[in-house]
């Protein structure tokens, strides 16, 4: 089943074309990264897919319902964590959870077990102000799922954040997924992208350059080969493509002269950086 | 509309607008001005104009008139040592001593003696309007000819006609004190509810819930209403008894609010973040409050240039009907008014939706 279905999406500012007519399918359950660097359109495709902002032409459907016809109805169905720590600093978590239930016309009683998941349950008194942003984004990944959403989209949801609270964010990512929550995620991290993600789609420029699990897009862009550094300091690479490269790598192997082995496997960036272009940094 | 979201909004924004300092500050500005004028101007707020404490040792007709004067309250003292005593501790302006036989000397022309107490803590003018009141009635009693026969001419013909003639100084510092609140509403509180979940992107939250645009508007609105009313109830409580007609002050408050409210949103709508709404609310503020002037009413020129600001109308409104007077001239402001916040509402919409 589709959770989300998107047909020659785009999305024009002052005649910018932010998102270029892009099509793509997310099934339920999935976790689907959405990589790009700044300005690729990652943000404005969740605006749209969201309903916060409708497209300028082109549409989708997302847990069943029309992004440009029925947002209203779309809305308790997903999650969204921004790229910005948007919470209500003067207010403490707990408030800030109770608004979201308010808003979503949901019980109160179901705030602790949101506290609970993402760990915040004994500080949820405290005001947000006071947070780490950590915490911060725990409490947002909270409010997101507070309402029992199909699809949650993160944008960025490990941004600046230490790598421990980053695995910690991980961790959440991968428990909603085991839930049967969809997941939408955009990163800037390609390592976070190939851990968590059964597919990813590169945008550069606003358009959809190459979209597979990670395993396919670093096979077909990378080299297979082998790469052996001997212990004279000299560097052999082998393809493995090769009729004799078995041979060629025991016969190293058994001669003992082999400081150290690795394949020379693609990574998510090496293909990033193949197909848009220019690396996901700059 | 769903109306659970809209209480939800303004739930929030109640609750946390308490803790925002700035928008603490534009709430409670107007009730600190209120009891400003309070301490300054002590009586200021009292419908009789004047408290007179009075022994009347041989139930003089002098004292009968005096209690028939408007505005006029008189508080009876036991004895002449005691009247000094009793104007100082209910601050009345002053005393009057009225002696046993007072009427009779009189009429015998004996010169009969009058022991009056002045209040050196009221105002100034107060002092005067009440030597100047006592002259008047013991030349009355006596029934002794003015020395002169006085003309008085009315200047300002456009204020009697309005009613105004019998305004208090109260009735005439309350639609300020109401303006103010009004103009902190339009000027710092709905534009800062607003922006404040723009620059946060906190409305992109908002944008991703179940609340639509007009639902959060509407929230925004209601807060600024909820706020709005409770101060200018508060102001209404603490000048109870300058207010002459209580459904059509509140009917012009209706109004007013609305107003503001409407300019709130478009202000909200238009500026991006705090520093724009602090840096472009003081000038709207002054515009807004500018009608409500003294000097409307005394400089010709500067009542025109008023009149094309919407709260000359409402400030002139307010006077009328906090005064009481119901004339087909209130109606027409109240109608001028009402056409504004009409316009500013469209103008609010269309702002709004122009930035989705």
């Amino acid at each position: 089943m589709r959770a989300i279905e998107v047909e020659n999406l785009s999305r024009a500012f002052n005649g910018l074309r932010a998102v270029d007519d892009i099509s793509f399918a997310v099934d339920a359950g999935e976790i689907f990264g959405f990589l790009g660097h700044n300005g690729a359109g990652k943000t404005t495709t969740i605006r749209m897919l969201s309903g916060q902002l409708l497209p300028s032409s082109g549409g989708g459907r997302v847990a069943g319902c029309d992004i440009v016809a029925e947002q209203q109805r779309l809305k308790p169905l997903i999650g969204v964590v921004s790229e910005h720590q948007n919470l209500y600093e003067r207010m403490s978590g707990r408030e800030n959870l109770e608004f979201a239930a308010r808003l979503y016309g949901i019980d109160l009683q179901r705030i602790d077990a949101a506290l609970k998941q993402v760990d915040l349950l004994d500080r949820a008194q405290d005001k947000v102000q006071n947070y780490s942003n950590g915490m911060k984004q725990r409490l947002l990944i909270a409010r997101s799922i507070l309402h029992g959403p199909r699809i949650i989209f993160l944008d960025e949801p490990t941004r600046g954040l230490d790598p421990i609270v980053g695995r910690e964010i991980r961790r959440l990512i991968v428990d909603m997924s085991k839930q049967g929550v969809t997941i939408f995620l955009t990163t800037h991290y390609m390592d976070e992208a190939d851990q968590l993600c059964d597919r990813v789609a590169f945008l550069s420029e606003g358009r959809i350059v190459a979209l597979d699990t990670p395993d396919n897009l670093k096979t077909a862009h990378g080299q297979h080969q082998v790469n052996v550094t001997l212990d004279n300091g000299e560097c052999v690479s082998i393809a493995l493509d090769g009729a004799d490269a078995g041979k060629e790598l025991q016969q190293l192997l058994s001669n003992g002269q082999v400081r150290t082995l690795h394949s020379a496997e693609a990574t998510l960036e090496d293909v990033f950086v193949q197909l848009a272009g220019r690396r996901l940094s700059e | 509309m769903n109306l659970n979201v809209v209480s939800a909004i303004t739930r929030k924004d109640v609750v946390d607008a308490i803790r925002h300092r700035y928008l603490l500050t534009a709430l409670v500005t107007p009730l600190f001005v209120a009891l400003l004028f309070r301490v300054l101007l002590p009586g200021v707020n009292d419908n009789k104009l004047l408290t007179i404490v009075v022994h009347d040792a041989g139930s003089s007709g002098l004292v009968t008139e005096l209690r028939k004067t408007p505005q006029i309250s008189v508080v009876s003292a036991d004895s002449a040592d005691a009247t000094g005593r009793e104007v100082k501790r209910i601050r009345a302006i002053g005393g009057l001593v009225v002696p046993a036989g007072f009427d009779a000397d009189l009429a015998a022309n004996k010169q009969p003696e009058l022991t009056l107490y002045v209040n050196n803590q009221k105002t100034i003018f107060e002092q005067a309007a009440f030597r100047r009141l006592l002259d008047q009635l013991v030349r009355s009693f006596a029934k002794q000819p003015e020395p002169a026969r006085l003309v008085w001419v009315d200047i300002d013909k456009a204020a009697s006609d309005r009613g105004l003639g019998g305004t208090t100084l109260n009735q005439m510092l309350l639609p300020l004190l109401l303006i103010l609140t009004f103009g902190m509403t339009g000027a710092f509180v709905v534009p800062l509810l607003i922006v404040e979940e723009k620059e946060k992107r906190t409305l992109d939250f908002l944008l991703s819930s179940p609340a639509s645009l007009s639902e959060i508007i509407a929230g925004k609105a209601l807060t600024g209403v909820v706020y709005t009313v409770l101060i200018a109830g508060l102001l209404l409580g603490i000048n109870r008894h300058s207010i002459q007609n209580w459904p059509l002050t509140s009917l012009t408050i209706l109004v007013g609010l609305l107003f503001v409210v409407g300019v709130g949103l478009v202000i909200g709508s238009v500026l991006k973040n705090t520093m724009q709404v602090n840096t472009w609310a003081g000038l709207v503020l002054i515009l807004l409050l500018a009608p409500s002037f003294p000097l409307v009413g005394i400089i010709g020129w500067f009542e025109k240039a008023m009149r094309i600001i919407p709260t000359y109308y409402l400030s002139e409104a307010l006077k009328m009907s906090i005064a009481g007077t119901i004339s087909s001239q209130l109606w027409v402001y109240l109608a001028v008014l009402l056409v504004c916040t009409v316009i500013v509402f469209f103008a609010a919409v269309w702002a709004l939706h122009r930035r989705n």
